[in-house]
């Protein structure tokens, strides 16, 4: 379970500014929900993201996964970024055994789970590949098995397929779905895109534009597993994106008032 | 075929294209401190034949080697520090920037007071040669390296060195490596010249000794065996840089279409 108690950020930017990022958010996640994350950009969802990855600390109040409060990153939680962030003097098989390895997996162990989750993630034939040499939606499957090698309880997904085109996003998302079904990880997943929010979640967090604040949390009641071809044509699915864009568009007007 | 044929033999086509403009030059000016690039040549021999000069030459490669390895593992450590901590580069930036500029050469009669004349004081000339470049790119490489990239290896569980060690020194290696080349260059052109000032041994000094008896054939055969190592040095550089990161060379770039 991971807890997010009273959290606020704040940056300092430039010229002494002081910019509101987060104000005082909290928000419990249960084990193995999906749970997405969805705002305006500038809304501060990532730096939450990131608060719970370990890799920026609250400005005021605490994170907590499993009880304990969070105070860097750690291999329980799995970042997947919207830049890839794979190490290009790795090739495919490499980065993904880069985890276990760390973790103290024996070689010959690493290489046969490593190789099995690319295949997984439909890049077998590309193990000796290097990441240059790969399209953008095949660098983040890579990313995803390697975060995945390293079995972690929680995946952090900051806008994973933001960067991608609309086939590629779609066909990704699928293979997410089915991924997670298996293993019903706790996902807490970034976006901007309401249809993806929707299509994947349990749950979806809606914040305001900044300073970031939760609107609303909408729980999305779409039987699963999920297939998106029915789901487009489900009106339930229709009115969940129908009423949470609405949510947003609110939010937007909001943040335009002086 | 013709072309590529052609591309194999483009440096020798140009370096045969500087020695006739060469002897055509001299040929017009006709000084005696200007000789044929022919006779220059013909002079080659004699130098690589004579053990004196072998042993010269061999020990300024010798300095020049040391020199350059230590000025590697000083430069790359700090300019990756550097590029990884905003206090480290606050603090080492300054002094930086007033020593770069400095010719490293124009040092030497200092260095010599401490030093005195013999292998020390050249290698520490040819250490601060080598160095500021390879700092300079180590730094803005390390500086470079995708935030993200050391998140992810965080979450790995590697440790703060840990993520220098094994993702800042790769992810920055193709910038250091860059510097590396800028200050082997560097480090030629400071070992010829500590060996003009310091004047004792090495190929340096068999040039200027000549220059001063007016023995000029030998000068200019000293130019073209200085340069014939600088080429040699630089190609042997250029494959080992090109084997070690070949994983970022252009060209290599051409993504596949699959999702």
């Amino acid at each position: 379970m991971i807890e997010i108690d009273h959290v606020s950020q704040i940056f300092r930017t430039s010229g002494r500014q002081a910019h509101l990022a987060l104000s005082d958010i909290s928000l419990t996640i249960e084990d193995g929900a999906f749970v997405s994350i969805l705002g305006p950009s500038g809304c501060g969802k990532s730096t939450l993201l990131y608060i719970v990855g370990g890799f920026v600390s609250p400005t005021e109040g605490v994170a907590r996964v499993k009880g304990r409060a969070i105070t860097g990153p750690g291999p329980d939680r799995g970042p997947v970024f919207q830049e890839f962030a794979l190490f290009p003097w790795k090739t495919v098989l490499g980065n993904v055994m880069y985890g276990p390895r760390q973790q103290g997996v024996k070689a010959a162990e690493a290489d046969a789970q490593s190789r099995r989750l690319i295949e997984m993630v439909g890049l077998k034939g590309f193990e000796n590949f290097y990441p240059k040499e790969l399209s953008g939606g095949m660098k983040q499957r890579v990313a995803l098995a390697r975060t995945l090698a390293y079995h972690p309880a929680v995946l952090l997904m900051d806008e994973p397929f933001g960067a991608l085109d609309a086939h590629t996003r779609t066909r990704l998302q699928n293979d997410l779905l089915n991924i997670w079904e298996r293993d019903r990880k706790t996902v807490l997943f970034v976006t901007h895109s309401v249809d993806e929010a929707v299509f994947l979640s349990d749950k979806v967090v809606v914040m305001t534009r900044a300073p970031g604040r939760i609107k609303q949390i909408v729980d999305i009641e779409l039987p699963r597993p999920r297939r998106r071809a029915e789901l487009l044509l489900d009106p339930r699915y229709q009115k969940y994106v129908v009423e949470i864009e609405r949510m947003i568009d609110d939010t937007s007007e909001d943040g335009l008032r002086p | 075929m013709m072309a590529r044929v052609l591309s194999r033999l483009a440096p020798l086509l140009a370096c045969l294209g500087l020695l006739a403009i060469w002897q055509a030059g001299s040929l017009m000016l006709n000084t005696e401190s200007f000789p044929t690039a022919i006779e220059a040549v013909r002079a080659v021999p004699s130098i690589l034949g004579d053990r004196e000069s072998v042993i010269n030459i061999l020990d300024s490669l010798r300095r020049m080697a040391i020199a350059f390895a230590a000025a590697l593992l000083f430069a790359i450590p700090l300019g990756l520090m550097m590029g990884r901590s905003r206090l480290v580069a606050s603090f080492f930036n300054p002094l930086l920037m007033i020593t770069y500029p400095v010719p490293k050469a124009a040092l030497m009669p200092i260095i010599m007071l401490w030093l005195g004349v013999g292998d020390l004081a050249k290698m520490l000339v040819i250490f601060l040669g080598v160095s500021l470049p390879v700092i300079y790119h180590s730094f803005q490489g390390a500086k470079a390296v995708e935030e993200k990239m050391l998140w992810s290896g965080a979450a790995m569980g590697l440790s703060a060195p840990q993520r220098m060690i094994r993702i800042v020194l790769p992810a920055a290696l193709p910038e250091i490596l860059t510097g590396c080349r800028t200050g082997l260059v560097l480090a030629l052109i400071t070992m010829v010249t500590s060996e003009m000032i310091a004047r004792q041994s090495g190929a340096g000094n068999i040039l200027f000794n000549a220059l001063d008896m007016g023995q000029y054939d030998t000068v200019y055969a000293m130019i073209i065996i200085i340069g014939a190592m600088g080429i040699g040095l630089d190609a042997a550089f250029e494959k080992l840089r090109s084997r070690l990161v070949r994983w970022s060379e252009p060209g290599f770039d051409i993504p596949l279409s699959f999702a």
